[in-house]
């Protein structure tokens, strides 16, 4: 099975994140980049798939500056087959990159997309079920455990819903995206990072896909989040109810 | 013409082995120290990052990557930051890798190099340490003497890691006034693997004494060949490994300091503990580039046998000596900065005061 996997390059979740003091963005200076953790579980779904499978291709997408080579290049030491970087360095909406991948598929007819569930930076959570829309092909978000039909037609993916798990099955080729709870991702061997250095990371000029990807959304402004004041301590039961409904107005 | 830039690769295997070493060795420290026991699924994972095995040829199944004594030391580094009887239970194979890949004819690398290719953990090691005061190893008192062309080993050593279940012992002898490594068969007559060692430190890790009585070996059991470049590659590898110990009791120390309050303010705020903090973090990045100019010197061939001391030797040997002090008084600060915290063995600092006490004592107990 041919699968394509998604790869966003974010800031380490354990970084301290800092707005700059004009809300454009956040300051990027020393921060440490990673694959975003969801894409990381897609594409150790993606290896075990092919091991299983005794075949098939693993094969990369990301969208980016020439830096997501980095990233790029820690899921190839995973064991991914090649890499496809598209060169764009302006900010992208989620419908822009769904429409992106659907070039790219078009391009390379996988069997299988496996994104993550959503990047940690703007936790959109859309470009997965746009593309789905776009290409017209069955979905299944929130993927905790992803099954094949023996003859790689159809799949069946238990989901994580709100308040418990959904099963569904559905027709080849799909999208699929991933959960937390689907797999632990592998640590790139040295054997692995070696052989990372010979394969290809195919770059594309944005423009060359001749995609519409002209901005639907603004980011206005960016704030931190409103610093935790000190709780305070009360002495009984009906005081704290008082100040729940006086002073928090939640009750 | 100086850079301190680690490769693509290197930063990559960095990378991949830090975060090996944060989320799966370091949870496992404590436990590990407690009933000087390393769970198997641990050590069975680690094994699949390649590290030991990575440098066999490629026609003997390994992934044939040239030895490189810097990205030895980043690997080192990282492993000693999670927690160093761990590290060096892990790098054991290497003790004999390492000189039979540099040394070894093509038997001797036939007969031991593909029992380290497979998929699971296989320990392996060398015997260097002898029980004795001043122990030199130009002047070891294992020594050999030759009969009817056969070799006969006599001597004790000690602290000889995994020797117990390793499949192959490396044991170093002084031969005709030089010193010397044979392969020794573990059912040699007159080999005698002892109980395990109780040692301060490094509890986790099972090391052995080795008894050699009129061990007879064949001549073909020899390394031949100068083992004055394998030294200067133990010597950067312990650099490393207490640059790593030292690190990890720095980083717990200022994560402290920054968070105890007393008199009205944080403890890294009064200057006793913050200049001991500031002395720590000179100490700790001078022997990493004392370790790493080491390592820059084996990496560029300036390790030349045919030199009395060649240039690699006398850095390896510097860079070692001040890792032995520098790991002793980082380790002993951080205990110091915790105060009375310090002591108890819920915080890692005294495991890392116990374990980096070692760094003086013990010579040739890892490779890179």
């Amino acid at each position: 099975m041919k699968t394509l996997v998604t790869v966003k390059r974010v800031p380490d979740p354990e970084t301290t994140i800092r707005v700059k003091p004009d809300g454009s963005g956040i300051v990027t200076d020393n921060i440490k980049y990673v694959i975003n953790p969801f894409d990381e579980i897609a594409i150790e779904e993606a290896l075990r798939i092919k091991e299983k499978q005794g075949g098939g291709e693993v094969v990369l997408v990301s969208i980016g500056g020439k830096s997501v080579t980095e990233q790029l290049r820690t899921g190839l030491a995973m064991g991914a087959d090649r890499a496809i970087l598209v060169l764009c360095e302006q900010p992208l909406d989620s419908l822009a990159v769904a429409k992106l991948l659907t070039k790219l598929v078009e391009k390379e007819t996988p069997e299988l997309v496996l994104m993550g569930k959503q990047a940690i930076d703007d936790d959109s959570n859309q470009a997965g079920q746009m593309l789905a829309a776009l290409l017209e092909w069955p979905q299944a978000t929130f993927a905790s455990k992803i099954d094949f039909a023996a003859d790689q037609k159809s799949a069946t993916v238990i989901r994580e819903v709100d308040g418990g798990l959904e099963t569904i099955g559905f027709a080849l080729p799909a999208i699929i995206t991933t959960d937390l709870r689907l797999n632990e991702p592998r640590y790139a061997s040295l054997p692995g990072i070696m052989k990372a250095r010979k394969k290809e990371i195919k770059e594309i000029p944005v423009a060359d896909l001749g995609a519409d990807i002209t901005p639907r959304l603004t980011v206005v402004k960016m704030a931190p989040p409103p610093k935790k004041e000190a709780g305070k301590k009360v002495e009984t039961v009906q005081a704290l109810l008082d100040l729940l409904h006086t002073e928090a107005k939640v009750i | 013409m100086v850079n301190f830039q680690p490769t693509e690769e290197q930063q990559l295997i960095r990378a991949s082995i830090a975060s090996f070493a944060q989320e799966r060795i370091r949870p496992a420290a404590h436990e590990a120290d407690e009933t000087g026991f390393i769970p198997p699924p641990l050590i069975q994972q680690a094994w699949e990052l390649g590290i030991v095995q990575n440098t066999i040829p490629e026609a003997l199944g390994g992934a044939g990557d040239m030895p490189s004594a810097l990205t030895g030391a980043l690997i080192c580094e990282e492993l000693a930051w999670a927690d160093l009887a761990i590290a060096l239970h892990l790098l054991a194979p290497r003790l004999v890798i390492e000189p039979v890949l540099a040394l070894g004819n093509s038997a001797q690398q036939q007969q031991v190099l593909p029992a380290y290719t497979g998929a699971t953990f296989t320990a392996g090691t060398a015997a260097v340490m002898e029980p004795r005061f001043g122990f030199d190893i130009n002047e070891l008192a294992t020594i050999t003497t030759r009969r009817n062309g056969d070799v006969i080993l006599n001597g004790t050593k000690c602290y000889t890691p995994l020797a117990a279940e390793a499949q192959h012992l490396l044991v170093y002898a002084r031969d005709e006034g030089k010193v010397a490594a044979f392969l020794i068969p573990r059912d040699t007559p007159g080999l005698v693997i002892g109980e395990r060692e109780k040692n301060m430190g490094l509890k986790a890790l099972a090391t052995y004494e080795l008894i050699l009585n009129d061990c007879r070996l064949p001549a073909s059991a020899q390394l031949h060949g100068s083992l004055s470049p394998l030294l200067n590659r133990s010597r950067v590898a312990l650099s490393a490994l207490a640059v790593g110990v030292a690190r990890a009791a720095f980083e717990y120390a200022r994560d402290y300091a920054k968070e105890r309050r007393a008199f009205g303010s944080a403890i890294a705020q009064k200057q006793a503990v913050a200049f001991m903090l500031a002395e720590m973090a000179i100490e700790i990045d001078a022997t990493r580039l004392l370790t790493w100019e080491a390592a820059w010197k084996i990496d560029s061939g300036q390790d030349t046998p045919h030199e009395p001391v060649s240039a690699a030797t006398r850095e390896a040997c510097l860079a070692k000596n001040y890792a032995a002090n520098m790991v002793l008084k980082v380790t002993d600060n951080a205990v110091q900065i915790l105060g009375g915290h310090g002591y108890i063995r819920d915080h890692p600092v005294e495991l890392w005061l116990r374990n980096g006490r070692g760094f003086a004592t013990f010579d040739g107990l890892a490779m890179v």
